[in-house]
């Protein structure tokens, strides 16, 4: 099914969408774009190159709680709470939706599955947006990610000549033009041409993963970890990262209990109670960020845990980043020599 | 790709080469460059070809003091190129005693301000191909025109406000004094801050802190945030958890700033490291202000000699807190 | 397509609390209906005490016990200290079982030697338990069994004593210095491994403590000819999800809680040694 409407007329349809639950959307959040619920003044900002932060946050949010407890004297009550609202996720690059799906062989295919995320994702209309506007920062390529279309979306859209172009590709997505249909012409989707060139930064990971297998000890890494300050940021923009922490809020009477993100820069991420620390140094840190991505990730699940959305390149404070990591590992392009 | 003062760049890394070479240090904390012309990372040189990849150009802002809480732990004497800021950062780390004085040598660079990436791409409209300074100048060629830009209008915001270009500390001196900016509007922004009421106040910064993800970026790149353990980090007792509601974060950063009260030497690392973009000089600078209010003009990290004023009693200090 | 949250605790009774050792108790929990869950040795849960947290922990009993699950614990921490400081008749959340369990189908038909540090023997106790439960399975049954002090040592008489008394099982009791009422074996336990210089033939090893004691134990029974096939230990780590997910508990690609805690030596040789 293709569909267009006048981008003129977005506004509508934004509204439109958002009648039955969340409608994130790429959004200025006064000097930054981040994917948030779009509300009636909101300023949508299609034309950014990307959000700073992935929208992984709609699926595995910053925090989540998912328990609601109260002690009265001896006795402890549960209660669990569910995730219902329906969401549309709209204006998803195509290298932040390939990110989600590493996140769904995660918390939906290894079991247990995640009810959390998958009540989220079951209940996500995942609108795709093909990325024309790259900065120097982004290699999606590199992961041979295909910056003009992504598989996996409910309805995959592109902007061209004052219009936005949508096709559905599942039930969802059929059901979302469906929603909108009293604003939404017919149109075709001509195949659109890429018009821009990806900084080369002279990589190629297809043998990475096999070659570190045994490089846990390189040398390598104790140069690499220097620059790192040990901050959060990488791992909290990253579209790949996950992990998650668990923690209390509330009192002895009363409280919940929430997941939120949580970090292996992190000196107290292994830190066990009685004193011993598995990771101790940033080295040690560094080192799990990067083989996790590089090696173990793939090893479970057979692709590489980066997507070359340039998040990390443009947030580390030092510019420290993967590209280098992967450089420095021997994931150099041979002919760039 | 930028033209930038080669001049420089060699007499800095003839000074360090000789160091490294004698054995006056067995390490250099210095700049290479990263992916791109407008990008530098920090340089662990302890080799005499590792200064090779020295830089120094407009675009080198890592505060490099930082890394010496680590490298003196594996090396003798390190030596560090400070600007202006980073010279005040080293004082302020040796106040706190994170630092021994003796074990490091500090080039000073008076520095010319760092350029801002985003403002040139601006002002140039379109790809640049080719970036050259002279005379206070910024010129940027693009496939189509040629643009001449005030350097002064293309600062990063922490350069924009600098009152010290010029290192306060040092062992040698490497380039020529820059002249120091006069800024009458030092305290603009707070002033316009204060002029609010406390609700309207409120809202501002719950909307600012709002976008804060807790990454600690702030934290780490901070010179006075050295504490070997952050409150946040404190299990017994558990001052501050994860939940990201909106009294934790003005809980963090209100405390953050107030452990930094008198210590913060301006150097506006916290607000560029941010990947959110908060505007957390506003509220370090309201404190400066309010100190020097309430205990006298002073200008943390200028001279290790001097102690920041909560660190010192004086009988004629201010206690309104007492006074009926 | 998932009906629970995995994370989700149910709320169990505490029955008793014993003091075992100055900082070790042992609690034993039973849900509405006996035990919680069904289990296998070496397994662990988590146990939730709001609004401090959640932890984990093994099981110390074994399956066979099937009045109540058992768990010995050390204050080291906000939610051990937490449960120390419990009455009997709370109630707290407890979820798993987690972890992959000792391997007894492939310890049968075989002499089996168990070594213990301190509250090392907790886990051990959950698979010895199960092992004496199952006597004829398994061959002859050596038990070494060390603590600081014998203040120190958990579960003294049932070590001491009912296990001593199981056919073909000797117990190997030792304390790391000496002390006046003491009047059994003073040595380390690595070095009582080696003056007791057991034959690997037909041999599995099993043993827990603190990574230091680990460290010299492998060695020990390296030393011994042991082969790392013939050597099992099950590992510590912080844990929050239990269930492989939120990725803190990785050795390279495999999550401690999940395809662990317990480890052949050979599998830990091809792991990252963070642990």
């Amino acid at each position: 099914m293709k569909k267009k409407i006048a981008v003129d007329k977005l506004p509508s349809l934004w509204a439109s969408l958002a009648e039955e639950g969340p409608l994130y959307l790429p959004i200025q959040e006064g000097p930054v774009v981040n994917f948030q619920p779009w509300q009636d003044q909101a300023q949508v900002a299609m034309e950014a190159v990307n959000s700073v932060v992935s929208p992984k946050d709609i699926f595995l949010p910053r925090e989540e709680t998912y328990l609601h407890y109260q002690c009265k004297g001896q006795e402890l009550e549960l209660q669990e709470v569910n995730y219902k609202e329906k969401i549309t996720a709209f204006g998803i690059h195509p290298c932040d939706l390939r990110a989600i799906e590493m996140l769904d062989r995660v918390f939906m295919d290894q079991d247990p599955p995640d009810k959390l995320y998958c009540s989220r994702r079951e209940m996500t209309t995942v609108v795709a947006m093909s990325c024309t506007n790259p900065d120097p920062y982004c290699f999606c390529e590199v992961f041979d990610v295909d910056p003009l279309d992504a598989p996996g979306a409910d309805v995959m859209v592109h902007f061209s000549d004052g219009y936005l172009y949508l096709e559905a590709r599942t039930e969802k997505g059929r059901a979302l033009l469906d929603k909108g249909k009293e604003l939404l012409e017919d149109g075709s989707t001509e195949t659109q041409e890429k018009q821009f060139e990806q900084t080369n930064f002279g990589i190629d990971v297809h043998d990475l993963p096999e070659n570190l297998k045994n490089r846990f000890n390189d040398p390598a890494w104790d140069q690499i970890y220097k620059s790192c300050i040990g901050c959060g940021v990488c791992t909290y923009v990253c579209p790949t990262c996950y992990c998650f922490d668990v923690e209390d809020y509330g009192h002895e009477a009363k409280g919940e209990r929430f997941r939120c993100w949580d970090s292996c820069m992190f000196g107290e991420f292994t830190q066990m109670a009685g004193g011993h620390n598995p990771r101790p140094g940033r080295k040690e840190r560094v080192r799990q960020r990067f083989m996790h991505k590089l090696q173990y990730y793939p090893e479970a699940y057979g692709e590489i845990a980066c997507v070359g959305c340039g998040r990390c390149l443009r947030s580390c404070p030092v510019n420290l980043d993967i590209v280098q990591v992967i450089k420095a590992l021997g994931g150099e392009k041979v002919e760039q020599r | 790709m930028a033209e930038r003062n080669l001049e420089q760049l060699k007499k800095i890394r003839e000074a360090v080469s000789q160091d490294l070479l004698s054995g006056r240090i067995d390490l250099l904390l210095g700049w290479e460059k990263g992916h791109f012309w407008w990008e530098s990372k920090p340089l662990f040189a302890s080799e005499e070809e590792d200064l090779t990849r020295l830089t120094w150009d407009s675009f080198c802002a890592v505060n490099l003091s930082r890394y010496l809480l680590e490298e003196l732990k594996e090396h003798e004497k390190v030596g560090v190129l400070v600007k202006g800021c980073d010279s005040r950062a080293f004082n302020r780390l040796l106040q706190d005693n994170m630092v021994d004085r003796e074990r490091v040598v500090l080039y000073g660079l008076p520095c010319p301000g760092m350029l801002d990436y985003e403002l040139l791409v601006n002002e140039a409209g379109s790809k640049i191909l080719k970036i050259t300074e002279e005379n206070g100048q910024v010129i940027l060629e693009t496939e189509s025109a040629e643009i001449e830009i005030e350097r002064e209008n293309v600062l990063i915001s922490k350069c924009r406000d600098c009152l010290y270009p010029n290192p306060v500390v040092y062992d040698q001196l490497l380039l020529e004094l820059q002249e120091k900016k006069e800024l009458p509007e030092r305290f603009k922004t707070v002033e316009e801050l204060e002029f609010l009421s406390p609700d309207e106040r409120f809202t501002y910064w719950e909307k600012e802190l709002s976008r804060c993800l807790r990454c600690y970026a702030c934290r780490q790149v901070c010179p006075y945030c050295s504490c070997r353990q952050c409150f946040v980090e404190q299990e017994n007792p558990r001052w501050q958890g994860r939940a990201y509601k909106s009294s934790e974060n003005f809980l963090f950063h209100l405390i953050r700033a107030y452990h930094g009260a008198g210590r913060c030497i301006e150097c506006g690392e916290c607000e560029r490291a941010c990947p959110v973009d908060i505007p957390l000089m506003e509220l370090n600078r309201k404190l400066i202000k309010d100190m020097n209010e309430l205990y006298g003009e002073y200008e943390a990290g200028l001279d290790a000699e001097n102690e920041p004023p909560l660190l010192t009693y004086r009988p004629d200090d201010p206690a309104a807190f007492s006074e009926k | 397509m998932s009906n629970v949250n995995s994370l989700l605790p149910q709320a169990v009774t505490i029955m008793d609390i014993t003091s075992e050792t100055p900082d070790i108790n042992t609690l034993r929990v039973v849900g509405s209906d006996g035990l919680p869950f069904d289990f296998l040795p070496g397994q662990c849960a988590m146990l939730s005490v709001p609004p401090v947290g959640e932890a984990i922990f093994s099981i110390t009993s074994s399956p066979t016990c099937r009045e109540c699950l058992e768990f010995s614990i050390k204050n080291v921490g906000k939610v051990s200290n937490y449960l120390h400081s419990l009455e009997p008749g709370q109630k707290i959340g407890i979820r798993g079982p987690y972890g992959n369990g000792f391997p007894v189908e492939a310890m049968k038909g075989k002499d089996l030697l168990f070594i213990g540090g301190g509250i090392g023997l907790a886990p051990l106790r959950s698979l010895i338990g199960y092992c004496f439960d199952n006597r004829i399975e398994y061959g002859k049954i050596d038990i070494v069994y060390g603590a600081r002090s014998p203040a120190d040592l958990i579960r003294k008489s049932e070590v001491g004593e009912t296990w001593a008394e199981q056919p073909n099982t000797d117990v190997h009791l030792t304390v790391d210095a000496e002390f006046p009422d003491w009047k059994g074996h003073v040595g380390f336990v690595p070095s009582y491994v080696t003056e007791l210089a057991f034959k690997p033939d037909n041999k599995i090893a099993v043993t827990c403590g603190p990574p230091i004691m680990i460290k010299f134990v492998l060695k020990a029974l390296e030393e011994l000819n042991f082969t790392p096939e013939q050597i099992i230990t099950t590992l510590e780590m912080r844990m929050k999800c239990g269930v492989g997910k939120c990725g803190r508990c990785n050795l390279g690609p495999v999550y401690v809680c999940k395809d662990g805690p317990v480890f052949t030596l050979a599998e830990l040789n091809q792991l990252p040694g963070e642990y």
